[in-house]
This record gives structure tokens, sequence and C-alpha cells, in this order.
């Protein structure tokens, strides 16, 4: 048999479902008359799970598995691993020194722009964002250890 | 009539004000830039630039924040004809059409038709939404629990009959939302649920990490910067006017995807894609030359954009006048009413009458600086179309942080943009369509309170829903749907919707073979 995207989809929906089925243990399900906190997620769970299994059913109508186009996996996997790097460091760096880096090394990393251009330009597009959001805007943009 | 003369009056005192004329045109501005710009859609645009809108009052926040929706309808069909490539996901058949008229060189004429089509539905759709919404807000004061239960879940029915893709997915996606919209405090009992000892999760899931995470982030993550070339065509200006067998081809295809495109953007769902599909398909079949169609048809232009538009002012109908969102712009805009303290809904019209007319004006008015704006500006877009992807994206990343970031200064909420993301790409690669997970996020408080609130009123008798009136219509009319696509599957039976998610795959694979051959070359 081969194996399809919602083989996958619908095994990985059922599996979500059960698993926060399982942690909703303690939220009460309540009675009819007195719904819990608990009755809304529990039966929205349920309904996934059945969906997921209806999913995986009808499987055979979805394109095989392996023919899904993961070419722009590098560009997606480096993109989310620097910018959760800057999303960690901005509250300790600040919005000016995070989003030169983030812009910085996404143009020099991902892109392989020359390191001069690449400056010039995260320094710039910093720059101008902070003076259009911080100063023109007056959105209070968040301030580093640096003070800046 | 003369009630709304009146009320009319008073919005455009309002909407002629300098500074909501300034915000009016920021927003078109803005609109235009953002469908335009490939990578970054309306949801994105409007999400970013909320918290911008904080420090301003209701109605210069709504007139700016509609602006960008609908000037992006206008703006993603600069792209679509010049480039080929969609800057908007509504202006996807515009491309076809839209770039063989400008590959014969008639670009120009194309952009105009599309301006003059945009111009006509969105008028259009003003007047109806100002003649509609009222009426609908009166009828919508006898509604109780039970009715906005019926009503919430017609809304998740009809949003999955009118999916191009599966009920079943769509379903899945809209229980999705609706489940990510039970994080935080249970409201009647003040339970936590799934907060995992995070306080920020306490409040909830906001929508706008999860609508720029998905429709932002998740776009550009499956968007590697060699696979957006720009090739794009220049217009000269003299070019622009159609001539007179243009105009003569795009009047009906502009009335009927007019008409079409207000009538589909009341109903749930991404109607403002779903119009344009539906234009597209009905003007080919109508034709007397539809052979000619994908080879520049006036008509593939001129319907398809005016119904986009006209859809997208349609959704505002249920949003004003009974608080309820048909599609995640939608969401967002009512979320950003809420931060400014005006509920909307049925007592939106009598509570806050300068807000409610005041943005009807401006949509008159904005639709007016819209045409004004795009086509002597028209050189402009060109130029910012030539700027590189590769240094476009670190720039919408950037935007994306900062407007996350600064809606509640909450640091959570970016990692939650960020796995959002993740999971908007891993969708886009399984065929799932995010938009029913943010409308099940939205409507996820008031619809399980509603559904509680009428358990407890009937005490647990579930014909509650089928001993009221107004109820039971609107559960009949789910059932009546949810037959319609059960006999649809069981029989294998290939209806409207089957024949548009076909011409959806047609016109996708078309763009991506001619991607993949432009990356090779």
């Amino acid at each position: 048999m081969t194996l399809r995207s919602d083989h996958v989809a619908g095994a990985a929906f059922i599996a979500f479902g059960v698993l926060v089925l399982a942690l909703s243990g303690d939220l009460p399900f309540g009675r009819l008359s007195a719904p819990g906190a608990g009755m809304m997620p529990k039966l929205l769970l349920v309904v996934m799970i059945v969906f997921g299994i209806a999913l995986v059913l009808g499987a055979a109508a979805s394109k095989p598995f392996a023919e899904i186009e993961w070419s722009d996996r590098t560009h997606a996997l480096l993109l989310v691993a620097i910018t959760g790097v800057a999303v960690t460091l901005y509250t300790t760096l600040g919005f000016i020194l995070t989003m030169t880096l983030l812009v910085f090394t996404l143009l020099t990393v991902v892109e392989r722009k020359p390191v001069l251009h690449a400056a010039a330009y995260s320094i710039g597009l910093t720059v101008i964002a902070w003076w259009v959001f911080g100063k023109a805007l007056k959105a209070p943009l968040e301030r580093g250890i640096l003070g800046f | 009539m003369g009630v709304t003369l009146d009320s009319l009056w008073l919005g455009f005192s309002v909407a002629l004000q300098p500074a909501v004329l300034w915000y009016a045109f920021i927003g078109c501005l803005v609109g235009t830039l953002v469908g335009v710009l490939p990578g970054i859609g309306p949801l994105a645009g409007i999400s970013i630039l909320l918290p911008i809108t904080f420090g301003l009052n209701a109605t210069n926040a709504i007139v700016m924040l509609a602006g960008i929706y609908y000037g992006s309808q206008y703006g993603g069909s600069t792209t679509s004809i010049l480039l080929r490539i969609p800057g908007e996901a509504s202006s996807v058949m515009t491309c076809i059409d839209g770039n063989a008229m400008a590959r014969k060189g008639r670009a120009g004429a194309a952009l105009c038709i599309a301006a003059v089509g945009s111009f006509i539905a969105g008028t259009f759709g003003v007047i109806m939404l100002a003649l509609v919404a009222p009426p609908l807000a009166t009828l919508a004061l006898k509604f109780g629990p039970p009715e906005y239960t019926a009503l919430l879940t017609l809304g998740l029915v009809f949003l999955a009959y009118m999916s191009t893709s599966s009920l079943v997915r769509t379903l899945l996606m809209a229980a999705l939302g609706l489940l990510l919209g039970m994080i935080g405090i249970d409201p009647l009992s003040g339970h936590f649920r799934y907060s995992f000892d995070i306080p920020e999760l306490g409040d909830g899931i906001g929508i706008v990490p999860v609508a720029v995470g998905l429709f932002g982030l998740g776009e550009i993550l499956s968007t590697p910067s060699r696979q957006v070339t720009a090739e794009v065509i220049r217009p000269k200006l003299r070019e622009l006017w159609p001539n007179r067998e243009e105009w003569r081809q795009s009047g009906w295809p502009i009335a009927r995807g007019t008409v079409m495109g207000f009538l589909i953007g009341i109903i749930p769902g991404s109607a403002h894609i779903i119009s344009s599909f539906l234009s597209y398909a009905v003007e080919k079949k109508i034709s007397k030359h539809p052979e000619e169609f994908g080879k520049g048809a006036v008509a593939g232009v001129a319907g398809p954009e005016s119904a986009n538009n006209a859809a997208s002012t349609g959704a505002f109908v249920p949003m004003l006048a009974l608080g309820i969102p048909t599609g995640p712009v939608t969401a967002v805009l009512m979320a950003a009413l809420m931060i400014h303290g005006v509920p909307p809904g049925p007592t939106l019209v009598n509570d806050h009458p300068q807000v409610f007319w005041g943005f009807i004006a401006s949509m008159y008015v904005g639709n007016l600086m819209l045409l004004l704006l795009n086509l002597p500006l028209v050189g402009l877009f060109v130029n910012l179309l030539r700027i590189p992807y590769a240094y476009l994206y670190p720039l919408i990343i950037m935007f994306c942080v900062i407007g996350v970031y600064e809606v509640a200064h909450s640091i959570v909420d970016v990692w939650i943009m960020l796995i959002m993301g993740v999971v908007g790409y891993a969708l886009k690669k399984f065929n799932f369509d995010p938009a029913p997970l943010v409308l099940g996020l939205v409507i996820a408080p008031i619809f399980e309170m509603s559904l509680r609130q009428s358990l407890i009123m009937s005490d647990g008798n579930w014909l509650i829903f089928l001993q009221r009136p107004i109820a039971l219509t609107l559960m009949v009319v789910c059932a009546g749907l949810l037959a319609a696509s059960a006999v649809s599957a069981i029989t294998a039976r290939r209806d409207w919707r089957a024949k548009l998610a076909e011409e959806t795959k047609e016109t996708k694979e078309t763009k991506e073979t001619k991607e993949t051959k432009e990356t090779k070359e």
C-alpha cells in the first residue's frame, strides 16, 4: 500500500486529539444542564479524531506522501532557527540590536548576500523602522540592556 | 430611506474630516502595497499594523484597517497582471487573462479595467452595506443564545460547504481553531484550560499571532527567494485607457461580478477568494468565445476583479450587523473595534452611529481614492515589484515580530506566531486551508458561551435549537447544506464546487510549473 499524504495528516490529527484528550483529564465535563469547562474541548477533540479517521479512510484520493515537494525545507528551517534566536534575544538586546542582527543574518546566511551590502541594508532598515514605529507612530519599542 | 440618507449625511460629516481622510488614504496606500507585494496578504498586513492603531480613536482605526483590506484587493491585481504572481489570494484568477493581456501589449487596459471594475464593485458594495446592515442589526436584536449558536453553526457549515477543499478538511481546521480558542480561563467556571502554567496563556491565544504566523510567516517559509522572479511588464501611462471594444466586453462581467461578489461576501468563508473563482467560471461558461479565456479575455479580468472587491465589502454586513466575522480578516477588524471599546454587532448602529456611518461613508471616499491612486501611480508600484524578494522578506519578518509583540508586549505571543508559521507551512504541504482555523479561533468564545447558555436555559435539552423559529430556520438551512454535501459525496457527483476546485488546482499547477521552469533557467 502506498503511503499517502492524507494517511500522514489524518494520523497526525488522531494522535494530536488523543494526546490532548489525555491531557484534559482534570477538566470537568459537567452535565448537559450545567456544562463544565471540559465539555466543549472534549467534544471538539472527539470531532477531530473522527475527522482524522475520515481523512485516513479517504486517503486514496490524496497524492502519495513521497510526492510532497520539500525542496524549500532548508530555507524554512534556517528562517525558523534564525527568527527563533532573534525572539529569544529580543527582550534582552532590544529592538535595534536584535532586528539589525536578524536582517543581517537572514541576508548573509540564507541569501548569501555580500557582508557590506547586508550590513548597510540591515542597519538602514532597522533605523527607518525604529523611526517610523518608535518616533512617528509612538509605539513603545523594546529597549535592551544597553538602553536602546 | 430617509433615515438612511440622514445617517449617511452624518457618516460623510465624519468621513470628510481631515483626520479621517488622512487615515483612509494611509489605509488605501498601505493596502495597495500589501496587495502588490507578494508574500504578504491583507490579513498579515492588518494584523501587523493593528498595534499602530492603538493610539487612534475607533473611527480612524477602523477606517485605516478597512482601507488596507479593500485596498489590497485593488493592489493584488497589479502584481497579477504585470508579474503573473498573485499579490493576494483573491487575485489568482486575474493572473490568467490579465497577464495574457499584458503580454499582448494591453497591460494598461487590463489595469484600468481592473481598477474601474473594483471601483464600481466597491461602491455598489458600500451602498448595499448601508441599506442591508441596519435592518439586519434590528432583526439581530431578537437573537438569544440559541439563535447565536445556530447562526455560528450555520457559518461553519456554510464555510465547509463553500470550501473548494473537502468538507472534512475544512471542518477539521475549524475544529482545531475552536480548540485553540478554548485555551485560557473558562469564563463560566474559572478553570484554567491548557495553559500549562504559562500566565500569558491564561487570557487565551490572540488572533494576531495566529493570523500573522499562518498567513505571514507561513507563506514566507514556503517561498524561497529563488522561486520569486521579477519579470515585470511596465505599462506606459498613455496606454492605460482601454479601447471601445474592451469597454464593451467588460460592462456585463463587471455588473455580474459585482452582484455575485456582494452576495457571496455576506456568506462566511474566504468570500473574496471564492467569489473571484466563481465569477471567472461563470464568465467562461456564458461567454460566446470561451476559447479566448486564458489568452487575454477582457471578461476574465473584469469579472473576478469586480467580484473580489464586492465580496470584501459584503463581508462587512455580518460583521457590523451581527457581530459575526465571515473570515479571518473581518475577525481581526472585529478585534480592532473591540480593543477600542466598540463592540460590533446589533447595537453598533444605535450606540456608535458615528463609527458605523463614518466607516461606511469613508469606504465611498476610499474607493474613489483607490481609483485615483492606482492608475497614475502604477509606475511607482511597478518599481516596488523590482525590489528583490531576498531583501523584501527579512523586512516582512521584522514587521511580523514587531506587529505581534506590540499588541500585548508579550514574547509568548511572538513564540506562538513562530509556531503557527511552522504549522502554516506544514498545512500548506498537506493541502489544508488555514482560513477556517482562524475563523474557528475567533468565534470560539461566542460559540462556546452561547451553546452552554442555551443548554443551561433548556435544562440540557438539545431541542431548544428546534423550538425557536429563527434557530429552527437556521438549523434547517444547516441540515440542507450538509445533505447537499453528503449527496454529492455519496454519488461522487461533480458539482460546481468540484469544478471550482479543479480550476483552482489547474491555476496553481500552471503557476508552479512556470516557477519551476524559471528556477531551472
